[in-house]
């Protein structure tokens, strides 16, 4: 049952045994082991629900019905970062590439190790969900048919320089190349919570509550009794009541400001805030590239992921976002658009050291963040490395888009990029895959949630998103949230 | 509703006679704009009428000329935009970026702009 917060015309006041916060990959997944138990559940998006039928190929309408702030959060420190998230049922499933990696042992190693997780996350069990989602969700590498040009031209620069690259590994299911998968897949091929795991639960019973903000945690004493916030609608407001257990998965965003409004004072929460900032180069080749047929990141390069720190990715973005990063302003600018056909965009994801924070503030979040020194070295590294790889495809420039180097690079001078300046705010960078802003610890002075995923200090209060991730992933953190999220589940569903 | 500075600003950012078809304010973006103006997120909204206000007022004092834009003739109004963008100050900076961000939701969903992008139908 769907249950649209837009349209009811009267408070909602239910019980569950189990409430989650949020719809994206970690309520969706703790949705379908929970659903399973056959408890009572009820599931709480702030979005929309938004059928893939509805789905456009326009950036404007969807960015306005599917992102947060129409994709204009952002967060300061470095200059302004826009921060992507989904708001709509499925969360940033529904926006995302469907990119599929484990958690790197090296990062689940240090977990273990720096922050005493080893008991609370095990290899084994983690690797046995993550087999059972890559099987339920179809997950498997990008097929050659799907590729495009703009993809293929990345296997060419593999070749060429004989670096470790390969098709995209995605959760996807009858893939049709449209590249759309930023702006919603219209064809439910993209296997997102919203086409997956959600109508699942649903099957199974699950409420699935649109359309609803949770404002705070209601406590009977220390201990979580339900959730209370607003709807969109005239019913105007909600109370949801859990005897079992409430689920916090809004995001590492979103999750600490309910913690902190429902009273809890913990000097971790909100703070740690890790990311991985995004900058891409545009590459423009002799011949048309055709950047809007082919899956959406179809291939990448984790050459330099364990040691550099950072991986490189094929993008296809909508023409509205391509043409504004084109040089220039008038003539000059109309004249330099023309060359989007021509473009290949290859974009950088840093695995920062940086550390940011994430507080209240009257509307939505106070997000700061700015890459620090060592992180600047390693993203002009990045760079210089994403433009020797399109000079290596055939690229006849590149388009570094940097304040302080020359607007257009040319074959031989991929090197400016490693003496680009060491301001943030010289780069257009996007922040995404958020993490650590309710981290995890065993030890309460050390952390906000506890290694049973429980908050410390209060009973029956869970976060399982990744806000409790210790550190960044370096990788795209959809699978290691899932597999974690469900391993959080399963114990709640074993439980009492 | 754009007001008669704005519209200078615009049609100056993006004028008629380029290779993908329309100019700025041919692609529709008075149409757009009644839709943006009611819709858009505040901080959006305000960030671009700052950023409108700033390429008015101040872009011209980049090539040292006086302002506001609509006393430079065509040539020089494209020039003092684009020395926004090389603006020593960021916010300048970041002003042009929105300014061309906010007009390519229009533009870059035009359908000769996007025909001349070969763009797929769907």
């Amino acid at each position: 049952m769907i249950l649209s917060g837009e349209k009811l015309e009267r408070p909602l006041e239910e019980v569950f045994d189990y409430v989650v916060v949020g719809s994206g990959a970690a309520g969706a997944t703790a949705a379908r082991i929970l659903a399973d138990t056959g408890r009572s559940l009820a599931v709480l998006e702030e979005g929309p629900a938004v059928d893939s039928r509805e789905f456009s190929d326009l950036a404007y309408p969807s960015f306005k019905r599917l992102l947060r702030g129409m994709g204009c959060q952002t967060a300061r420190g470095g200059g302004f970062m826009p921060v992507l998230q989904g708001r709509c049922l499925g969360g940033s499933t529904v926006v995302n590439s469907a990119i599929v990696w484990r958690l790197p042992e090296e990062v689940l190693a240090d977990w273990s190790s720096e922050y005493g997780l080893g008991k609370a996350l095990p290899p084994k069990e983690l690797n046995e969900n993550w087999d059972t989602i890559e099987r339920e969700l179809s997950v498997a590498p990008t097929p050659p048919e799907a590729w495009g040009e703009f993809n293929r031209l990345m296997d060419k620069a593999r070749s060429t320089m004989r670096v470790s690259a390969g098709p995209t590994i995605r959760n996807v299911r009858g893939c049709r190349a449209s590249a759309r998968c930023l702006t919603g897949c219209p064809y439910g091929a993209k296997q997102s919570m919203a086409v997956s795991y959600l109508p699942y639960a649903e099957k199974k019973g699950a409420a699935l509550v649109t359309g609803a903000r949770v404002e705070r945690v209601l406590w009977d004493g220390e201990r979580a009794a339900g959730v209370a916030g607003s709807l969109e609608g005239p019913g105007r407001n909600f109370r949801v009541y859990a005897r079992k257990a409430v689920i916090l998965a809004a995001s590492a965003i979103q999750t600490p400001g309910i913690l902190r409004r429902s009273g809890l004072a913990n000097p971790h929460l909100g703070e740690h805030f890790q990311a991985h900032p995004g900058c891409a180069l545009i590459g423009i080749f002799d011949h048309e590239v055709g950047m809007w047929s082919g899956a959406t990141q179809g291939y990448e390069a984790d050459h330099h992921r364990s040691l550099g720190r950072f991986k490189v990715e094929t993008i296809s973005l909508p023409p509205e976002l391509v043409l504004a990063r084109f040089p220039g302003a008038g003539k000059r600018w109309a004249q330099s658009m023309a060359e989007a056909t021509q473009a290949a965009i290859w974009a950088v994801q840093l695995r920062a050291w940086a550390e940011g924070s994430v507080r209240e503030r009257l509307f939505g979040a106070n997000i700061r963040f700015a890459p620090c020194p060592r992180d600047m070295v390693n993203l002009r590294r990045a760079l210089r490395f994403t433009a020797e790889m399109l000079f290596a495809a055939g690229a006849r420039a590149v388009l570094p888009g940097i304040y302080g180097l020359p607007e257009r690079l040319l074959p031989g001078e991929a090197s400016m990029l490693e003496a680009a300046p060491e301001d943030p705010s010289c780069y257009a960078m996007i922040l995404s895959h958020l993490f650590g802003t309710a981290r995890m610890s065993p030890r309460p002075a050390e952390g906000v949630v506890g290694p049973d995923f429980c908050v410390h200090g209060a009973e029956r209060l869970y976060v399982i998103d990744s806000s409790v991730f210790p550190t960044n992933t370096g990788v795209n953190p959809q699978h290691p949230i899932m597999g974690i999220a469900m391993l959080a589940a399963r114990r709640l569903a074993e439980g009492p | 509703m754009l007001t008669p500075s704005a519209r200078a600003v615009l049609d100056s950012l993006l004028p008629s006679g380029g290779p993908l078809g329309p100019s700025l304010l041919e692609a529709g973006f008075e149409e757009f704009y009644k839709d943006f103006e009611r819709n858009a997120v505040p901080s959006l909204r305000m960030g671009f009428k700052a950023a409108l206000w700033a390429a008015f007022w101040i872009s011209p004092l980049l090539i040292r000329r006086l302002p506001p834009l609509t006393r430079l003739e065509p040539e020089a109004r494209e020039l003092a935009l684009e020395a926004m963008g090389r603006s020593r100050l960021y916010l300048l900076r970041q002003m042009l970026l929105l300014l061309k961000a906010v007009s390519c939701f229009c533009y870059g969903a035009d359908g000769r702009v996007r025909e001349a992008l070969s763009f797929p139908k769907s």
